[in-house]
């Protein structure tokens, strides 16, 4: 339950840092189809605000207060630099994870 | 080239304090990542411990023993094992003085597992360098302060810090480098100015002596003495000779379990016991690390070892004590758990990756520069090789000697010292000899082999396998393939069709 809370926290995160990351001209050209409306990249910052600020709701369960507001600092840088690093090589990737993530903290949850 | 305006000045600045104080700089953020666990390392490195039971039991098999062995001495000190370093030790007199004895808490009878560094070496090197220890707080200090210089200057200069938050362009030569500085530089900003300035926080009475000198004349102990909280139960004054009558201890075990009901099971680090077998016997229940993001050292509670009456439950920190103590907390990395270790560790490999690339980013854009003064550059290119590449592999030398040098061995750990650093001094060597690229390529690549046969190693020369030993093969099989990966690029990139400038005038 503590693994499946701790992923879902990491993917909220990673997911919250996407959405900033989507929000930029050049990773949206990068990562979304053509066919989606420019609408729809302007909705990419608050959602990852929003995305960031659940991961932290969901680190408040794992840590007290203070604790996981350090822990929320450190898993924003890190899943920030995995984003960086996927881009370049794995877009694809870097748009499923948070998604594969979800579905694994599911899973865990429910085993 | 004189500096001339603002960006120009912080940009030197960002240069010579990054680069002069950042082959330190990388030492102290790799052996600092490695210590987050470093009784994990401990634990690897002397498989002849098997896990014991639980804390009650313990403290009953170390009461049995003391009691047998050291009925008459002043103080009795016991550590639990514990989640991380499941280890029963037992005092009689200072621990750090007298050396504690290890007992196997099923039997009862001491333990002599080999001797060894074990992983407090890579604490001590991460803020001491190695060197004599007030030496080496001043240097490592010196360094931390540069981190600071370098990291506010870097901001300064750094011109996109937004619109290329996200932004790494590989195998671009010179763009790459100074790409994936800058983006391990500004993702982790936060943990990079938080690890630096608490990490000089926690020698605040070395580095800033001026308010100690003003107001204590000096004196350390009267400034540990004020910000202790006050007693609740004095010691009974007694003059010297004088001794309380004889009286049994309660067992050792009641207070483990009352200790356990206040802090929390698993939670206590260790016991003492002030006068055992006298009447004014008292119990000291010490609580591990780690419950709160302060650093609660020296924190306890007192109970009567006769009559099992509470005397005294932990104060408060002041204030202004504790806004130290938080800092220092959050620089060790005790509190949240093994998730929290990892973060730590992770932001910490970070940290090396930031310093290493802008190492390399100095080479590669001097060696564009036609005026650069090639002797400058080369020494820097060998330095490079040799304190990142080379203290990998110098750290994964030293489990090697863990398990490689005979048990019997006498000074068994200083062997070790000598293994680590005999591995490095040959890195320098063959940096020195080898044209540089080979040279990276090499020494990533034995960094690599050493950590994957760690795993082969364990199994081959190991006791029983458990969680923390497994966690560390596993940690250094990945690790392992990580160099490989990175050894094994190197030549790709000087292959290809267009030979970057870099490469092409590093091969002979």
């Amino acid at each position: 339950m503590n693994a499946a809370a701790l992923l879902l926290a990491l993917s909220l995160a990673y997911a919250g840092m996407l959405g900033l990351c989507l929000d930029m001209e050049r990773h949206w050209k990068q990562l979304a189809s053509p066919r989606l409306p420019p609408a729809a990249r302007r909705a990419c910052a608050p959602a990852g605000v929003l995305l960031l600020a659940l991961a932290g709701w969901v680190a408040g369960t794992l840590w007290p207060p203070a604790m996981a507001a350090v822990a929320w600092f450190g898993m924003l840088s890190l899943t920030g630099l995995v984003l960086v690093l996927l881009l370049p090589y794995r877009p694809r990737l870097a748009l499923l994870l948070p998604l594969l993530g979800t579905l694994l903290a599911g899973l865990g949850a429910l085993a | 080239m004189k500096p001339r305006t603002f960006t120009q000045s912080m940009s030197w600045l960002h240069t010579w304090a990054g680069l002069l104080l950042g082959w330190a700089l990388y030492a102290i953020f790799l052996t600092g990542s490695l210590a987050v666990f470093d009784k994990e390392l401990g634990w690897w490195m002397q498989p002849e411990i098997e896990r014991p039971a639980g804390d009650a039991a313990a403290a009953a098999a170390a009461q049995r023993w003391l009691q047998a062995r050291h009925a008459d001495a002043g103080s009795w000190n016991i550590e639990l094992p514990g989640e991380r370093a499941p280890l029963l030790g037992v005092t009689a007199g200072d621990p750090r003085r007298d050396g504690s004895t290890l007992i196997d808490p099923a039997s009862g009878e001491p333990l002599e597992p080999r001797k060894t560094v074990g992983g407090n070496f890579f604490f001590r090197f991460h803020f001491t360098l190695h060197l004599p220890r007030n030496l080496g707080i001043w240097v490592v200090g010196l360094a931390g302060m540069a981190m600071l210089v370098a990291l506010v200057s870097g901001i300064v200069i750094h011109k996109k810090i937004f619109k290329e938050f996200f932004t790494f362009r590989p195998a671009k030569g010179q763009r790459s480098w100074l790409d994936a500085h800058n983006a391990s530089g500004v993702l982790l900003l936060p943990f990079h100015l938080m690890i630096a300035y608490t990490g000089l926080v926690i020698f605040f009475v070395i580095y800033m002596p001026a308010a100690l000198d003003a107001f204590y004349g000096g004196d350390r102990d009267a400034l540990l003495r004020d910000g202790a909280p006050p007693m609740q139960a004095s010691e009974p004054a007694r003059g010297p000779g004088q001794s309380a009558a004889p009286a049994p201890l309660l067992p050792l075990a009641d207070f483990v379990r009352r200790g356990e009901a206040h802090y929390g099971p698993g939670m206590l680090a260790g016991l003492r016991v002030n006068h055992p077998g006298r009447a004014d016997a008292r119990v000291i229940v010490q609580p591990r690390l780690g419950s709160r993001i302060e650093l609660t050292k020296g924190e306890a509670l007192v109970f009567d070892g006769v009559s099992g009456q509470l005397l005294q439950t932990p104060v408060p920190t002041r204030t202004s004590l504790l806004s130290q103590r938080v800092l220092a907390g959050l620089h060790f990395a005790q509190f949240g758990g093994y998730p929290m270790r990892w973060l730590y560790f992770f932001c910490g490999l970070g940290g090396c990756a930031m310093i290493a690339s802008g190492l390399v980013l100095y080479t590669v854009k001097l060696r564009k520069q036609a005026k650069a003064p090639r002797r400058w550059l080369e020494l820097v290119e060998r330095l490079n090789v040799a304190s990142v590449a080379g203290l990998g592999l110098a750290c994964v030398a030293l489990l090697w000697a863990n398990r490689l040098l005979p048990v019997e061995l006498d000074r068994r750990g200083g062997w070790e010292t000598v293994a680590f650093f005999g591995a490095w001094l040959l890195c320098f060597l063959h940096a020195a000899v080898r044209a540089p690229m080979p040279a990276w390529r090499e020494q990533l690549a034995g960094a690599a082999l050493l950590c994957l046969g760690l795993p082969l190693l364990d199994l081959a020369t190991g006791g029983a396998l458990d969680g923390q030993r497994l966690g560390v093969d596993l940690g250094a099989l990945a690790i392992g393939l990580l160099l490989g990966w990175a050894a094994w690029r190197i030549p790709a990139a000087a292959a290809q069709p267009r030979p970057r400038p870099r490469c092409a005038g590093a091969i002979p």
